[in-house]
C-alpha cells in the first residue's frame, strides 16, 4: 500500500512536471554591474536599486563620459551603455525588461572629490511614498541647491514590517523644533510579527553615511548596513546637539523574541569613523564599525549615553587615532580614506537588543576639520 | 466551531436514515424501494489538489506534492425511473475535506507576505510551500445509469459551500521584489522565510461537476470511485495575488452501503 502511495505520488509529480510551461521572459530591469571605462575610480561604483554613482578623482573631467552596464538577462537600456554623457549633472537612464511590461529609472551620477559636506542642519527630506507608506530620507544640499548625499537609515527595512504607515510612524524621520528649524529623530521599535519569525525583533532608529542595502537586511543583516564615503580632510571633531530619552525596558534578542534585561538601561550612540580604503574593505559594515582591531580603521569620535536629556544639549567628540594609525596627506588627496557618522537610538541596535521606545533626536551636526579645501 | 456543527448534524441524519432503513420501519423501506428510491450512505478518502490549468509560467518545478489524507463522509437518495431501472437521478449530501501541501519553485510569482494586520506586497522568486485544506458540505445531483446489476456510473453537477478554509504556506530561498518587479529586492536565505495567508480569500460558494462508477461487491456493499472537477477558482474574484486561477480536481475511492 505504502508503495502504491509512492508511486502515485511519483506519477502527479511526474504528470504535474510534464505540465510546466515554457520559462517565462524576464520581468525585471535591474542595473547589474556598472562601469567607466578608462577612467580612475576611487571607489566600486555603488549600485542601489534607482541610482547609479561612480566617484571619480578630484579634478577628472565629468563632462565627456561613457559608462557601460550589465543588465538583468535580456533587459535594455536607454541611453544605450557606451553612450558619452554630460555627467556634470546626473543622467537619467531608463531600463526596460526582457518582457518589455516594466520599466525603471535610474539616476547616473559621477562625483568628483568629496561626497559629503561637513554641516547637517537636516532640514532637507524626500519622501519615498508607496502605496501602503511612506518614509522619510535625509539629504544634504550644496550651496547651489543640488544634493550633494542622501543618509542612508533602516526605513526600507522597517518597510517590510508592514507596521510603518506614515513618516513618522518608521524608526527615522524628520522632527519638529529642532535646534533650528527641523532635526532628525530616531526611535526603537519592534518589528511585530514579521520580525519574530525574521529573528530581528526590533529595530533602532538610525543615519548613517553609507547605504543600506535592503537586500541583505533578512539574511545578512550586519551586511546590510555599509558605512563609509570617500572623504578628502583630516577630522578633527564631531560636534552638534542631541536629546535622548532611553526607553523604559531593556530588551535583548533572543532569536525572534525579545528578553528583558532587568537594571539595564538602553544607550544612543553618536559616532563617526575614519578609515583607510583596502580592496576588499571599501566600506565598513555592522559587523566591524566598532571593532577594535579593524586594520583599516584610522580614528574614531564616539559618544555613547544612557544619560536622559530633555533640552537640546551640545555634544564636541574628538577623533582619537588610534595607536600606530596616521592619516597619510597624499593618500588623503588620492581619497584613500573613507568618513562614516553613525547616529543610533539603540546602541546594540545592530544585534536587535536595546529598549522600546527610545528616542534620539539631532541636529545642527558637524564636521570639524584640519585642511578644509574642497568646501 | 460551524463546521463541526455542520458535521454532528450529517451524522445525525446519515443515522437517523440507517435507524429508519434497518429498524423501525423496515415497510417504509420496501415502499421506498417499490416507488425506486435508494439509499446509501458512504465515505472515501480524496486526492487531489488545487491546480491551475494550465500550470502558469511563473511555476517552475514542482518539488514536492502530498495530497493528505482527506476524508468524504455522504448519503445519496437515488430515484430509478420504471419500469426498467435503467435511469436515475440521485441528490446527495456530503461533508468532505479537500487538501494536499506542495512545493514549488517559482518566478515572479505574485505574492503578499502576511504581517500583523498588515502585509507587503510583491513578486517572490524562489521557493513556496503551500498548505491547502478545506472542510466543505457539497450537494451533488447526478444522472445515473445502471449498466448492469452489479454496476452503475453517475454524471452531474455539484455545488459546494467551502465553510472551514485554510491555504497558507512560507517562502524562502529566494527573494522578493517589493511592490512589483522593479521595487526593492530582499534576499531570503538560509534560515530567512516568511509565511503568508489567503485563507480569508477562498471563495465560499464553489461548483463543478463530478463523475464516477460505483460496483456492486456484496449484497449492499458498493465500491465507488468518483472524479470532482471544479470549476470556479478556489480563491474569490476580488483576490488579485495570485494571479492565476487553482480548481479544485480530486479524486476519490471509497464504499457505500446500499439499503
Amino acid at each position: 500500500m505504502a508503495s502504491f502511495k509512492w508511486t502515485l505520488f511519483l506519477l502527479i509529480s511526474l504528470f504535474l512536471n510534464s505540465c510546466i510551461s515554457k520559462e517565462p521572459l524576464n520581468a525585471e530591469c535591474d542595473i547589474t554591474e556598472a562601469f567607466l571605462p578608462g577612467v580612475d575610480l576611487t571607489r566600486e561604483p555603488i549600485i542601489t536599486n534607482d541610482k547609479v554613482t561612480f566617484i571619480v578623482k578630484s579634478g577628472t573631467n565629468v563632462r565627456n563620459m561613457s559608462p557601460e552596464f550589465e543588465l538583468t538577462p535580456g533587459a535594455e537600456i536607454n541611453p544605450p551603455s557606451g553612450t558619452a554623457l554630460d555627467f556634470s549633472s546626473p543622467q537619467r537612464y531608463v531600463v526596460t525588461s526582457e518582457d518589455r511590461q516594466q520599466h525603471k529609472v535610474y539616476t547616473v551620477a559621477v562625483q568628483a572629490g568629496n561626497t559629503v559636506n561637513l554641516n547637517y542642519d537636516f532640514e532637507n527630506v524626500r519622501l519615498v511614498s508607496k502605496s501602503s507608506y511612506s518614509y522619510d530620507v535625509f539629504y544634504e544640499i550644496s550651496a547651489n541647491g543640488s544634493e550633494i548625499f542622501s543618509w542612508a537609515s533602516g526605513n526600507a527595512g522597517f518597510a517590510l514590517t508592514g507596521l510603518g504607515k506614515t513618516p513618522e510612524t518608521f524608526p527615522t524621520y524628520q522632527g519638529e523644533n529642532g535646534v533650528t528649524g527641523k532635526c532628525a529623530v530616531m526611535e526603537t521599535h519592534t518589528t511585530g510579527a514579521f520580525g519574530k519569525i525574521g529573528k530581528k525583533p526590533m529595530a533602532a532608529g538610525s543615519i548613517f553615511i553609507g547605504k543600506f542595502d535592503v537586500t541583505n537586511a533578512l539574511s545578512r543583516p550586519l551586511q546590510a548596513t555599509q558605512f563609509g564615503m570617500p572623504f578628502f580632510n583630516e577630522p578633527k571633531i564631531l560636534e552638534g546637539y542631541f536629546k535622548y530619552t532611553p526607553g523604559p525596558v531593556y530588551y535583548q534578542a533572543d532569536g525572534g523574541d525579545l528578553i528583558e534585561v532587568p537594571d539595564k538601561k538602553d544607550a544612543c550612540s553618536i559616532q563617526a569613523v575614519f578609515f583607510e580604503v583596502t580592496p576588499g574593505m571599501e566600506m565598513l559594515d555592522g559587523s566591524n564599525l566598532a571593532s577594535e582591531d579593524n586594520p583599516n580603521i584610522i580614528a574614531t569620535a564616539r559618544l555613547i549615553t544612557e544619560e536622559p536629556t530633555e533640552e537640546w544639549t551640545k555634544f564636541s567628540i574628538p577623533f582619537v587615532i588610534r595607536s600606530g594609525k596616521y592619516i597619510d596627506k597624499d593618500k588623503l588627496r588620492e581619497g584613500g580614506y573613507s568618513i562614516t557618522i553613525v547616529c543610533s537610538s539603540s546602541v546594540d541596535g545592530d544585534y536587535f537588543s536595546g529598549a522600546i521606545g527610545s528616542k534620539l533626536q539631532i541636529d545642527e551636526m558637524s564636521l570639524v576639520c584640519d585642511d578644509v579645501e574642497n568646501q | 466551531m460551524k463546521i463541526e456543527r455542520y458535521s454532528v448534524l450529517l451524522c445525525i441524519l446519515i443515522t437517523s436514515i440507517i435507524s429508519k432503513a434497518q429498524n423501525s420501519e423496515p415497510d417504509n423501506l420496501k415502499w421506498s424501494s417499490l416507488q425506486g428510491f435508494e439509499y446509501e450512505i458512504y465515505a472515501a478518502v480524496n486526492i487531489g489538489g488545487s491546480a491551475p490549468i494550465p500550470v502558469p509560467a511563473e511555476i517552475r518545478h514542482i518539488d514536492g506534492y502530498n495530497p493528505n489524507l482527506n476524508l468524504q463522509i455522504g448519503t445519496t437518495v437515488t430515484k430509478w425511473f420504471t419500469p426498467s431501472r435503467r435511469w436515475g437521478v440521485a441528490i446527495g449530501l456530503r461533508f468532505e475535506e479537500k487538501g494536499m501541501k506542495t512545493r514549488a519553485t517559482v518566478k515572479n510569482y505574485g505574492m503578499e507576505i502576511a504581517m500583523d494586520g498588515s502585509s507587503v506586497s510583491g513578486n517572490w522568486t524562489g521557493k513556496v510551500r503551500t498548505v491547502y485544506h478545506s472542510k466543505q458540505i457539497a450537494f451533488p445531483v447526478t444522472a445515473n445509469f445502471r449498466i448492469n446489476k452489479r454496476w452503475k456510473v453517475n454524471f452531474g453537477p455539484y455545488v459546494a459551500l467551502a465553510l472551514n478554509n485554510d491555504f497558507n504556506g512560507e517562502v524562502h530561498d529566494g527573494y522578493l521584489r517589493e511592490g512589483g518587479p522593479t521595487g526593492n529586492k530582499v534576499t531570503f536565505e538560509g534560515d530567512a522565510y516568511a509565511t503568508y495567508d489567503f485563507s480569508n480569500d477562498i471563495r465560499l460558494f464553489q461548483w463543478g461537476l463530478q463523475a464516477g462508477g460505483s460496483w456492486l461487491a456484496l449484497n449492499h456493499l458498493v465500491i465507488n470511485a468518483n472524479l470532482t472537477w471544479g470549476l470556479n477558482d478556489i480563491f474569490n474574484s476580488s483576490f488579485n495575488t495570485v494571479t492565476f486561477n487553482l480548481y479544485p480536481i480530486y479524486l476519490n475511492f471509497g464504499f457505500g452501503y446500499v439499503f
